[in-house]
């Protein structure tokens, strides 16, 4: 179990070294940093996680991809819930996300769920670019440890 | 059998948390006062047990008990102590109080970043963790005479 928590505390301290670093004025600068560290953390992952698959058909088999192998690889679990609307938006749904469930069980530390989801996001949109796919993620909660991660492709 | 209640102090007798269940008799002092009245006494119990041992000592200072209830002590290497109150009938709680530590403060203190690790514990999902834990303990319920 121990391996899975030096992510952990890395990442916690990853974000108060950032924000603890930034001026008062590029706070929000913190945020994008954190995505594009993710970014490249994800690029990475998927091109490891990856090696041993055949090709994906189609979109939703790359998705479904990271709903279970890359979910399980880097949170233990899998995505509880992928929904789409066929038209390159996809919603991934995780009702325990693992970055939440220790800070908070409702609304409570709210204003700090955006920090904690950043290098997700970014993460997310690091393995799928590698993998082709050019989208803009974003992630929304309502109520922690629930979160959504909404994944918008980019058709050029 | 009953829990009366609680605390967690850190190594430099900071109150973490507090909380009681079946106090009836309140030490009629501001709770800051309580908590140091309460460091300062486990402090010298610890310094006096370990002064006054015959021989040495393996656990140190594990509990005390009055004519109405029985304190139960139990200190972590880095320092962390949690302390309850119970009635008399209760036995060695030592594991029970271990698992509060590393199940609860572990897992819901030290890996939340929201929490400073020096300051009270705020957070709610804590509270309510332990809350529920004390609750399912088979010593809990007031025995109905």
């Amino acid at each position: 179990m121990a391996d899975e928590v030096v992510f952990e505390y890395l990442h916690m301290e990853m974000i108060s070294y950032l924000y603890r670093t930034a001026e008062k004025i590029e706070q929000d600068h913190c945020i994008s940093k954190l995505e594009s560290l993710g970014f490249r953390v994800g690029q990475s992952l998927s091109e490891r996680f990856t090696k041993d698959s055949s090709r994906f058909k189609d979109e939703l088999d790359t998705m479904k991809f990271i709903c279970k192998d890359f979910w399980n690889s880097v949170y233990k679990k899998q995505v509880d819930n992928l929904r789409t609307n066929h038209q390159g938006v996809y919603v991934l749904q995780d009702n325990k996300f693992r970055f939440l469930t220790q800070i908070s069980s409702g609304k409570q530390y709210m204003d700090a769920a955006p920090k904690y989801l950043a290098f997700p996001c970014g993460m997310i949109r690091g393995a799928l670019s590698n993998l082709g796919i050019n989208c803009v993620v974003t992630a929304e909660v309502s109520a922690m440890p629930a979160c959504k991660f909404q994944i918008q492709i980019q058709r050029l | 059998m009953t829990v009366y209640n609680f605390y967690i102090f850190d190594r430099n007798g900071t109150c973490l948390h507090y909380a009681e269940w079946n106090r009836r008799k309140q030490s009629g002092m501001d709770r800051e006062e309580e908590y140091k009245l309460m460091y300062g006494m486990i402090h010298s119990i610890k310094s006096f047990v370990n002064r006054i041992s015959p021989t040495d000592l393996k656990d140190g200072f594990l509990n005390f008990r009055t004519s109405q209830y029985k304190l139960h002590f139990y200190e972590t290497p880095s320092g962390m102590k949690l302390i309850m109150n119970t009635d008399l009938s209760v036995g060695n709680i030592k594991d029970v109080l271990h698992q509060m530590y590393s199940n609860i403060f572990v897992e819901y203190v030290v890996r939340n970043p929201m929490c400073a690790l020096d300051q009270p514990i705020k957070s709610e999902l804590f509270e309510s963790k332990m809350d529920d834990f004390v609750r399912g303990l088979s010593f809990f319920p007031l025995r109905v005479t």
